[in-house]
């Protein structure tokens, strides 16, 4: 130990220094910054700071404490100012490159929002939102490394002498201010509920995809920085020093940006919120991972709680989105076709729906499976879709809507191999036999009629054993047919298959029902006709006009009256 | 889902200023005089009864109690009581919810309770604000207490401390009354000679935009909050008063939280018409009159919140403030035995608030969460009924 001699001296000449530096007293103290002089000067101050510490333990008499106690409070004070500065010094927003994700998502919003771009959008979101689970925090330096050994040596010195609390303070609001400012970057908004609620689920779509990207970038590199940026300081000082500081800075962003996905999940429900719903959850379950991992300390359950608990209102939220929308369909009372014939748009928008939900389908199946719905509806094979086709045979308006629901799945599961895996072969299998009966039953209801124009009984003359044909017959059967073809031929152009496939398979169809017949009541009885007068006005078509005629059929325009003839 | 059980309901219905059994005999088109009551106007009357019952008990505290962590504590309880009970109500009660006007009532009370959770977290906002505070006195006590010899450089300490609490007071103040103070953007500030010329941050700005205000919210709240007539109640069987007396309770209890607790634009003067003709108006309308006349006094009238324990801590720093003003060194041991009073006295507010504010907190969070919950179910069972 060394002379007590020595001691006073080291003492005396410490204070002094303290002293010197005391803001409280001189104006020339205040204007200066120890930390942002020279190194020699900082070196000075600290030592003499440790110094002034090492001699209250050893202080015996109370007016020695006393003064090492004032000259530490001042020495605190002083350092506590310094701190700040050199946090403050460095809370420049961090720089927009580093705050972007990894994923190759433009920075515009899609003003377009056709489905085409919610698939890309979806795909590509599907694309960095992987379903491993491993974590993709990526930590940035917020700081220069020397700022943070200053903080260090400063923080050091503070926690020693009891001042822990003041330096948590000071860290707090300085770096809560950064992040605060960070958030503003991110275009992070301070909406409430009721904000909201009012807005249009359009722009809230906006806003969601705009949040996931923020989130991402807030979980995984703001806090996850903000994070080792305490640890670096602070990690070893003190009793969970680094933890509190943390959440000093970060529980009150935290919430700000997690109350905004509660906000949604809280929204009223209705179908065409599915899929932001469904994105928003899938975003969440993936930070999940993330968010366990920084906020990892007792004081920070809070916000995992928080987040779990929104996770499972989102799921809910899905769940009863998909269980409304089911009986909305079910319940569906609309029996007006379409003029035209074409698909109802309440069936685009359910098979838009319906594929949509198959892009989705690793979530749902998790969603649906961990709480299916229950009913005397629901089968118990989950493998075996419910949907009770009996009145189909009655043809209701709706049938025929269904019947294209089974053409679209039928003719478009090839580009979508998830939906067909989830509606199954066999229900297609079943789809396939009804939409094959209703093609049937059209071709009877439609041309049974025309075709029996074309049938040889009755044309000849009772009684007569020779090849006698009733001209007069005959010539109201070439009429017949000429007026009942004409007018199929103006409704039924009109009439708009979209598929073309099945376009073509029905005109083929009736093609290879149709044309033979005619084809061979000409060649049959043409003659009979052409030997009398006026032969053009019975038979006023070949062939070929009638097979170039049935092209028209399905295309959904109106055509001119007149079926174009070849000229004879 | 459990009927609320209620207490010899049966023999006391005649002692309720207005029991609905009542208002269906003197109504002119029943001619059920020898009515027997029915589980559901059983229930309903339980309901009526129990939410007095929970607010004279509320309403039976001491002026010094009131608006306390504890008594807030209490409040939210009955609120989650209530809450309860009329989610039992609706429960039992869903095909007649489906049928208007009941459905219009019934949404109507589930848009007021939307709005109660925008309050919710704005009172999150502040329990956390008033945590700040705390810190601040924290220090103060680090400082003062359990010293084996208080010196200069503690006073000084605790001093320091003491003005930052008294900044952080009046910053939240000015904020409530105006426009600057709003996210003030950091650099250094040379300007001024005072030792904190580098600025003082508001460690907390709030997590609502701007132009929020609870003193609007409640007003929203609070809109079109009308007793249903005596005709509407009985043609609902009741449950049109059933869901009035939970809209009332919900905006008594937000309107509570904002005067107690700091949150961006508290107002006040929010209007709360009701007749005392139910029998749980009564305590209400009492409580709301005594914190009202707190919020008048001379000393509260720019309070940051009504919370007790703010004024408490206020009032704690002022005098510890006051009284470290006075002492000169050497210290006189009758200065350190004051000090040591003010010490403890500041010790005690300290360790209230300590115990007392993570669990205000996670209740306030609970009343978040079985508002929604309670929304969520509702919306969902009239959904259902209006497609059967």
């Amino acid at each position: 130990m060394e002379p007590p001699g020595n001691d006073v001296v080291a003492f005396e000449s410490a204070e002094k220094i303290i002293l010197r530096w005391d803001s409280t007293a001189s104006e020339d103290a205040r204007e200066k910054m120890i930390f942002a002089g020279d190194r020699y000067e900082i070196d000075r101050y600290l030592q003499a700071v440790d110094e002034i510490q090492r001699s209250m333990e050893f202080a015996t008499l109370s007016d020695d404490q006393n003064k090492a106690n004032s000259a530490i409070q001042i020495a605190m004070a002083r350092l506590e100012d310094e701190f700040r500065n050199i946090l403050i010094a460095h809370t420049n927003p961090v720089e927009a490159e580093s705050l972007t994700d990894s994923s190759p998502l433009p920075e515009e919003d899609y003003e377009d929002d056709s489905p085409l771009t919610k698939d890309l959008e979806h795909q590509e979101s599907n694309g960095s939102c992987s379903y491993r689970p491993t974590n993709s925090i990526r930590e940035i330096d917020l700081m220069p490394s020397d700022a943070i050994y200053d903080l260090r040596c400063i923080a050091e010195r503070m926690i020693l002498a009891g001042y822990l609390r003041e330096c948590i303070q000071v860290y707090g609001s300085v770096r809560k201010s950064a992040v605060d400012s960070s958030f503003r970057k991110l275009g992070i908004e301070k909406l409430s509920i009721g904000d909201i609620q009012r807005l249009e689920w359009e722009i809230l779509e906006t806003k969601i995809r705009r949040w996931i990207r923020a989130a991402k970038v807030c979980v995984r590199i703001l806090f996850a920085s903000e994070k080792k940026l305490c640890e670096q300081i602070f990690e070893g000082l003190g009793t969970a020093m680094d933890d509190a500081c943390f959440m000093e800075t970060i529980k009150g962003p935290a919430i700000q940006l997690f109350n905004f996905a509660e906000a949604i999940s809280i929204s009223r429900r209705s179908p065409e919120k599915l899929f932001k719903i469904l994105d928003l959850h899938d975003a969440l379950s993936d930070l999940l991972v993330d968010i366990e991992i920084v906020f990892d300390s007792k004081s920070s359950e809070s916000i995992r709680v928080q987040t779990v608990e929104i996770l499972s209102r989102l799921a809910e939220a899905a769940r009863g989105i998909l269980s409304e929308f089911e009986n909305a369909v079910l319940r569906e009372p609309s029996k007006v076709p379409v003029p035209g014939g074409t698909i109802h748009p309440l069936t685009r928008y359910v098979m838009n729906y319906i594929s949509l939900i198959s892009d989705y389908k690793q979530t749902m199946s998790e969603l649906i499976v961990s709480k299916p719905s229950t009913g005397s509806r629901y089968s118990s094979d989950p493998n075996t879709p419910d949907m009770d086709f009996a009145e189909l045979e009655s043809q209701t308006p709706l049938a025929l809507h269904l019947i294209w629901i089974a053409v679209i799945l039928q003719f478009n599961l090839e580009g979508s191999p998830e939906l067909r895996e989830m509606v199954g072969d066999d229900c297609l299998r079943k789809l396939t036999g009804k939409f094959r009966q209703a093609a049937t039953n059209y071709q009877r209801s439609t041309w049974v009629t025309v075709l029996h124009c074309l049938r040889d009984e009755g044309l000849h003359v009772k009684g007569s054993f020779s090849s006698g044909v009733s001209k007069s017959a005959l010539r109201e059967r070439f009429k017949t047919f000429n007026a009942m073809f004409e007018e199929v031929h103006r409704t039924q152009s009109t009439w708009l298959i979209p598929d073309t496939q099945l376009r073509e398979e029905l005109r083929i169809s009736v093609s290879e029902k149709l044309i033979p017949a005619y084809r061979s009541f000409l060649g049959r009885f043409r003659s009979h006709i052409e030997s009398g007068r006026h032969p053009e006005n019975y038979i006023k078509y070949s062939g070929e006009d009638i097979e170039t005629a049935v092209l028209d059929f399905f295309e959904g325009y109106q055509v001119s009256q007149h079926i174009r003839r070849r000229s004879q | 889902m459990p009927v609320t059980d209620y207490q010899g309901a049966s023999a006391s219905f005649t002692n309720f200023g207005r029991s609905l059994l009542s208002m269906r005999r003197d109504q002119v088109h029943s001619m059920e005089a020898a009515h027997e009551a029915t589980s559901q106007e059983i229930e309903l009357e339980a309901f009526q009864k129990q939410v007095a019952e929970r607010f004279n008990e509320l309403s039976s505290v001491d002026s010094d109690q009131l608006l306390s962590v504890p008594w807030i504590r209490k409040l939210l309880d009955v609120f989650l009581c209530c809450q309860e009970q009329f989610r039992s109500i609706l429960f039992n009660n869903t095909a007649n919810l489906n049928k208007p006007p009941m459905d219009r009532y019934v949404t109507e009370y589930f848009d007021r309770s939307v709005k109660g959770l925008d309050v919710c977290n704005a009172i999150r906002d502040g329990i956390e604000q008033i945590k700040q505070w705390q810190k601040q006195l924290e220090i103060v006590l680090c400082a003062l207490e359990n010293q084996r010899c208080v010196g200069e450089g503690q006073f000084r300490r605790a001093k320091k401390a003491l003005i930052d609490f008294a900044i952080g007071m009046l910053d939240e103040k000015e904020s409530n009354t105006s426009v600057a103070h709003r996210n003030r953007s950091f650099g250094r500030n040379n300007t001024q000679n005072d030792h904190k010329s580098l600025g003082h941050f508001r460690s907390l700005s709030w997590s609502v935009s701007r132009n929020w205000s609870a003193a609007r919210q409640l007003q929203a709240i609070g809109n079109n909050l009308v007793a249903p007539k005596n005709n509407e109640i009985a043609a609902t069987n009741g449950l049109a008063l059933a869901v009035f007396t939970m809209s009332y309770v919900l905006y008594f209890v937000m309107w509570a939280l904002v005067a107690a607790i700091p949150c961006q634009d508290r107002g006040l003067q929010t209007h709360f018409y009701v007749t005392r003709q139910f029998v749980w108006a009564v305590p209400i309308l009492s409580l709301h009159e005594r914190i009202l006349e707190e919020s008048k006094k001379r000393d509260r009238r720019n309070a940051c919140g009504l919370l007790k324990e703010i004024h408490e801590m206020e009032k704690c720093a002022h005098h510890m403030n006051e009284l470290i003003d006075t002492v000169h060194f050497p210290i006189t041991e009758e200065k350190d035995g004051e000090v040591k009073l003010r010490v403890h006295e500041l010790g005690l507010v300290y360790d209230g608030l300590k115990n007392g504010l993570d669990p205000l907190e996670r209740q306030v969070r609970e009343v978040f969460h079985r508002i929604v919950r309670s929304r969520t179910e509702g919306l969902d069972s009239i959904g259902r009924g209006n497609h059967e």
